[in-house]
């Protein structure tokens, strides 16, 4: 069964560089993006075109996002019903204590800085895909409507 | 006489035998009358007797019939016979015997129907036996009645005993009173009898012998007259009682030429007695006879010859032990011849009498027989009496008692004998006056022979005022002991030889001695020393000057009780005139007390004076005549005075004014007024010095008490120096006034009441006011707050106090000028001493313009503020933003350089290793830009930390790069200290990297110590062994991009030391290096210690 993975990021240059780092990873990964938060909203409720979404496995979210910020989004999945079961990974280039504090009080269930270099960037990644994919349990995909 | 006495005797005998007649018939009648008594009990004996009798001849009856019956002996017949016969005739007896009790009487008659019948009874018995024997008349005996009988009539007789033993006690009784009575009234009648004629037998047997007595006596008078009249050339004769003459002596019958029986012849006296004279001197004698007088009379005598004398006749009654006269003893004196001595006598005798006359004393002439012969018109006067009236009257009739006594003969010595004895001495006696009111007088006697016989003289003085003086002394000696006891001191009173003559009750407790212990004694012996030699006169003047000298002065001197304790005694000695001489009393007190409290007092004195002289100030003591009565060592230095030339003299001479008004009673106040009024406040006067110069003082006055009275301590205080000061200030003030006016700035002088006391002309431009309208204002009319408050003493610390919080430091205020306008103003306070306290000096600046200035500056700072803050921002933001595209670049880049590499041609490959390569640097010297903005920015507080703890975490941090290059990293002792954690590891991360990155050849040896070097803050030190920096580049080093290397020698940004020095200098410390190329280099930086003390 491939994992879903839904990407919140707004960099496309960010986005290839994850892709690239997660099919480094796992190449079993479906990565899916959206560029904003609306989008990734829309998504995730199946709105629009996004009706025949899959339900990701886990979210990857960046807090710098146009339209609507990465917080109003993890406030908004983790007060869904619904969607507050999906693991939620915040994934920034900020290191600022008050985000990260913010973070978990949104109840975002991992925070994770994007390092500068490559090398550490393609770490991460290996260790979320690690982590999330094969030692953490997730919750069963059902399917829900 | 004789039959007086006779009767007397015979009258008591007679009723001597009369009493005894009495008790002899008395006491018979008594007998009698016992005598009867005594024949009743006899009779009442008999009466029982013959009761007894009757009862036995009864029972002798009835046993003897018994008997009969038992043996039929005809013996018992008989006795049975006899017996009977005796009972009848006992039972006559008691008839006959009680004849005169009816009580007995009337019990006879059972009795003798009793016996008759008992008879009857035995007779029958009897008839029996003898008739028909034993056994017959055994049951007759057997009857009862015979028995019954028997009992009735022995109990009768009992009753009938009884009443005769009653009547035998009662007629015993009686008898033995009367037997008595009778007794005692012969024992008393004889007794009387007895008594009587003893007494009367006593009597005249007394008599007997006083008549023996008498008349041996008037035999032996009688005989010694007769020697006497013998043996005189006096006629002489003796009468008896009645006057009649038994006795004449030889002379008479020689001068009258006749003998006894001539003169026993009747009318004998006609033919001796001169016809004139005889009726009245038979008279005269009849008279003296009578009145059992002395005879005495003058009269004519013819003699034998024929010729009349004039004969002085005497004669004496002469009484018995009665007092009743018994004889006359007459002589007779012919005094014919003696008349005409008598007128040559009377010559010297008027000589004599002259004499009389003149003599002071009254004189009385006394003959033996006690007679007034002579008396002068002294006596006249003293007696009240005229001459004739006394003269020939006993002695007795103007001294009643003592002077006969003492002179004249009484028989046991002659006259002269008597007289010796008294001659020469005063006897006190008491006169007689005519009026009958006695005086006391003083005789003195001498004799005089004359031709009387001894005659006495006895000059009497009246010493009516001598005994009222005595009297009055006696008096005055007694109220004068009165007082002796009454006062409240011992007193002794001692006469001229030292003798204790007396002393009162308080003398005695004071010396413990009783008083007759004393009395008698020398004062020595209590009072050992002081007193006698004081005024016993000693020969070389006398007792009452000895006592002048010592009168009134009261005398400390030592006593001497008898258990041989002294203590210590004042005495004061008066004169005393007595009868004794002068006596000395003394008043003794015993100061034992008074004494003490001198010598506490003294002490208290002596360590007063110890103050006195330890005292810092010059100390003088007065007293309230002003007079310096002690002073100490620093006064006598402050006056240049010895001690002994100023003790005694007036205060006046070294205060000469101003003490000694103010103190000194003056009579309109006490000096306890005086002083009260003064004490406490320091007096400013002027003390003269010895030298004469002057110098100002202050005294303080307090009082002392002491035994000289209110003694005046002043403590004196030279206040040359003070004064000087005083002045000086004064001349400072005037320069200080100066000064003021020229300051720049306002000068305001503020006293503690927050007055403006002072202010200069620019503080008069300042606010706008004139001088005069601020002086004495409140200073809070022209600085409205925080001037008053700051300054004025308000009441939990002192002015001064207050000021010294302020002094030096500028204080910003507003300031009010007259037009309402406010403007800033600094105040700099310093404090003024003055003679009115603390004044405050304030200098005024007006800082309006700074003012402006400063908010310009701080307006001007503000925006610095903010601009630097913006930068920050900006760099924080720019650093931040820059990551961005940069990470995209570096990413890219480095991607394609993996993916590519050897895919693409030589040059793509160098082409893009140097884009890599410059990405890369990109990044970091960003991140190096926003880690040093960030210092700043993102600074955490300041805590206190422990350096070592940073320290190790900084070497974790680089664990990687020391164990690469195997250095050696060593650290001393690291204080705790104030300062960010983070920040401080990243120091020490970047230090100790650096030292690690620029090492020299072998392994690096770094060390890090850190040390105080006396400074508060600690200063740190990382050393290492490296390459070791050029001097030149010393603070190049700390910029930002400072680079010592080419990019290939070692890699960084150049970044670091910069950080380094913004971490070092947001700590308030600073950082420096010290190198030698190719030694090393050591960094150092100092830190903030932590405040806290550990």
């Amino acid at each position: 069964m491939s994992v879903a993975v839904l990407l919140v990021e707004d960099s496309p240059g960010d986005v290839r560089l994850t892709r690239e780092a997660f099919r480094e990873a796992n190449d079993d990964i479906e990565l899916h993006v959206a560029c904003d938060g609306l989008e990734a909203l829309a998504f995730l409720r199946h709105e629009g075109p996004h009706f025949n979404a899959p339900r990701p496995d886990f979210i990857l979210l960046d807090l710098n996002l146009p339209k609507m910020d990465g917080r109003e989004v993890l406030a908004q999945i983790k007060n869904d019903d619904h969607l507050k079961t999906i693991p939620t990974i915040i994934l920034t280039t900020s290191i600022a204590e008050e985000d990260i504090i913010r973070s978990y009080q949104l109840q975002a269930n991992c925070y994770l800085s994007k390092p500068v270099q490559l090398e550490a960037f393609e770490d991460v990644v290996k260790s979320i895909n690690d982590f999330w994919l094969t030692k953490a349990k997730l919750p069963q995909r059902s399917g829900d409507e | 006489m004789k039959s007086f006495l006779d009767r007397t005797v015979r009258l008591v005998f007679g009723f001597a035998i009369f009493a005894l007649l009495v008790a002899g018939a008395a006491s018979y009648r008594w007998m009698a009358v016992s005598d009867e008594s005594n024949r009743w009990v006899q009779h009442t004996h008999a009466v029982l007797e013959n009761l007894n009798g009757l009862l036995f001849s009864l029972l002798s009856v009835e046993s003897s019939a018994r008997g009969f019956v038992t043996t039929g002996d005809e013996f018992y017949l008989a006795i049975y016979d006899a017996s009977q016969l005796n009972a009848r005739q006992d039972e006559a007896a008691v008839r006959s015997l009680t004849v005169d009790n009816p009580n007995q009487q009337a019990k006879l008659p059972v009795v003798e129907s009793l016996i008759a019948a008992k008879i009857q009874l035995t007779e029958k018995v009897i008839g029996l036996r003898k008739s028909q024997g034993f056994e017959a008349s055994l049951n007759a005996v057997r009857d009862r009645h015979g028995q019954e009988i028997m009992t009735e009539f022995q109990a009768l007789i009992g009753t009938m005993k009884d009443e005769e033993l009653r009547l035998l006690v009662m007629r015993e009784a009686d008898a033995r009173r009367r037997t008595q009575q009778a007794r005692v009234i012969l024992l008393f009648g004889m007794a009387v009898g007895v008594l009587i004629a003893a007494g009367a037998g006593w009597s005249a047997n007394r008599e007997a012998a006083a008549r023996n007595v008498a008349e041996n006596a008037q035999h032996e008078g009688e005989d010694r007259f007769r020697d006497l009249a013998n043996n005189i050339s006096q006629l002489a004769w003796m009468a008896d009682s009645n006057g009649s003459i038994f006795w004449y002596n030889q002379r008479w019958f020689d001068y009258f030429g006749c003998t006894a029986e001539d003169i026993a012849m009747p009318g004998w006296e006609k033919g001796v007695h001169h016809p004139d004279y005889l009726e009245r001197v038979l008279d005269k004698f009849r008279r003296s006879l009578k009145a059992g007088e002395i005879w005495e009379d003058t009269f004519p005598l013819r003699g034998a010859d024929g010729v009349y004398r004039n004969f002085l006749s005497r004669a004496v009654p002469i009484r018995d032990a009665k007092g009743k006269v018994v004889r006359w003893f007459g002589t007779n004196t012919d005094i014919s011849e003696i008349q005409q001595s008598e007128k040559n006598l009377a010559g010297s005798e008027d000589r004599y009498r002259g004499l009389l006359e003149a003599a002071p004393d009254a004189m009385v002439v006394v003959n033996q027989s006690g007679e007034i012969v002579l008396l002068n018109v002294q006596a006249e006067k003293q007696f009240g009496y005229n001459r004739d009236e006394l003269a020939g009257q006993s002695v007795e009739s103007i001294i009643p008692e003592g002077f006969a006594e003492r002179l004249v003969a009484d028989g046991t010595r002659t006259a002269a004998e008597a007289l010796a004895q008294q001659i020469g001495t005063g006897i006190e006696l008491s006169g007689l006056r005519k009026d009958g009111s006695e005086f006391p007088i003083e005789i003195m006697l001498s004799p005089l022979e004359s031709a009387d016989g001894v005659l006495v003289t006895a000059a009497i003085r009246d010493i009516s005022v001598r005994k009222d003086a005595e009297k009055h002394l006696a008096q005055t000696e007694a109220r004068y002991r009165g007082l002796l006891e009454a006062a409240p001191d011992g007193m002794v009173v001692v006469n001229k030889r030292g003798d204790i003559v007396l002393l009162n009750a308080r003398a005695e407790k004071q010396f413990r001695y009783w008083r007759d212990e004393l009395i008698g004694k020398k004062v020595k012996s209590i009072i050992p020393e002081g007193f006698a030699e004081r005024l016993i006169a000693d020969g070389t003047r006398t007792a009452v000057e000895a006592l002048a000298q010592q009168i009134g002065m009261g005398i400390e001197l030592i006593g001497l009780r008898k258990d041989g304790s002294e203590f210590p005694i004042e005495i004061m000695l008066s004169p005393l005139e007595s009868t004794e001489g002068i006596l000395v009393t003394a008043a003794i007190r015993d100061i034992t007390v008074r004494k003490e409290a001198e010598s506490h007092l003294a002490q208290m004195e002596g360590r007063y004076r110890g103050l006195l002289e330890a005292a810092p100030d010059g100390m003088v003591v007065v007293n309230q005549a002003g007079e310096i009565v002690l002073l100490n060592a620093q006064a006598e230095n402050q006056f240049g005075y010895r001690r002994d030339e100023l003790i005694g003299q007036r205060v006046t001479s070294i205060i000469p004014e101003g003490f000694a008004e103010r103190l000194i009673a003056d009579g309109t106040r006490t000096a306890a007024e005086a002083l009260a009024q003064q004490i406490g406040t320091g007096i400013e006067l002027i003390g003269l010095r010895n030298d004469g110069s002057e110098f100002p003082i202050e005294i303080m006055l307090s009082p002392l008490e002491s035994t000289e009275g209110i003694l005046v301590t002043a403590a004196i205080r030279d206040i040359t120096v003070r004064k000087e000061a005083e002045r000086h200030l004064g001349q400072m003030e005037g320069r200080y006034r100066g000064l003021l006016e020229a300051a720049p700035d306002g000068m305001v002088v503020v006293n503690q009441a927050g007055e403006i006391v002072l202010l200069n002309a620019q503080a008069e431009n300042q606010f706008g006011y004139r001088r005069d309208e601020l002086i004495g204002q409140r200073v809070t009319n022209i600085i409205p707050e925080g001037f008053a408050e700051r300054l004025i003493a308000d009441g939990t610390r002192t002015a001064a106090e207050a000021l010294a919080q302020q002094i030096g430091m500028g204080i910003e205020l507003i300031g009010l000028r007259k037009d309402r306008s406010e403007f800033p103003i600094e105040i700099m306070l310093s404090p003024l001493e003055s003679t009115e306290g603390i004044l405050v000096t304030a200098a005024i600046r007006d800082i309006t313009v700074r003012k402006d200035a400063e908010g310009h500056l701080v307006e001007k700072i503000e925006e610095l503020n903010r601009s630097n803050e913006e930068l920050e921002q900006f760099a924080y933001l720019a650093s931040h933003d820059l990551q961005e595209p940069l990470r995209m670049v570096a990413s890219y880049t480095q991607l394609l350089s993996r993916r590519y590499k050897g895919k693409l041609d030589s040059d793509a490959d160098e082409f893009i290793a140097f884009a890599v390569d410059g990405a890369n640097r990109m990044q970091r010297l960003i991140q190096d830009l926003l880690s040093y903005s960030r210092v700043g920015k993102k600074g955490q507080e300041l805590l206190d930390i422990s350096s070592d703890g940073a320290l190790q975490k900084a070497l974790f941090n680089l664990s990687v790069a020391i164990k690469h290059s195997g250095a050696l990293v060593t650290h001393g002792d690291l204080p705790d200290v104030n300062a960010d954690e983070i920040q401080l590891i990243q120091l020490f991360q970047n230090l100790v990297g650096n030292a690690i990155k620029y090492q020299g050849p072998g392994i690096p040896h770094i060390h890090v110590s850190a040390a105080r070097n006396g400074s508060p803050k600690w200063t740190f030190s990382v050393q290492d062994d490296g390459l070791g920096i050029d001097p030149q580049f010393f603070e190049r080093i700390f910029g930002m991009f400072q680079r010592l290397h080419k990019r290939d020698e070692f890699d960084g940004t150049g970044m670091g030391l910069a950080i380094c020095k913004k971490i070092v200098e947001r700590h308030g410390g600073s950082i420096s290096v010290e190198s030698k190329p190719g030694l090393g280099s050591t960094f150092s930086f100092t830190l903030a210690a932590i405040k806290k003390k550990p």
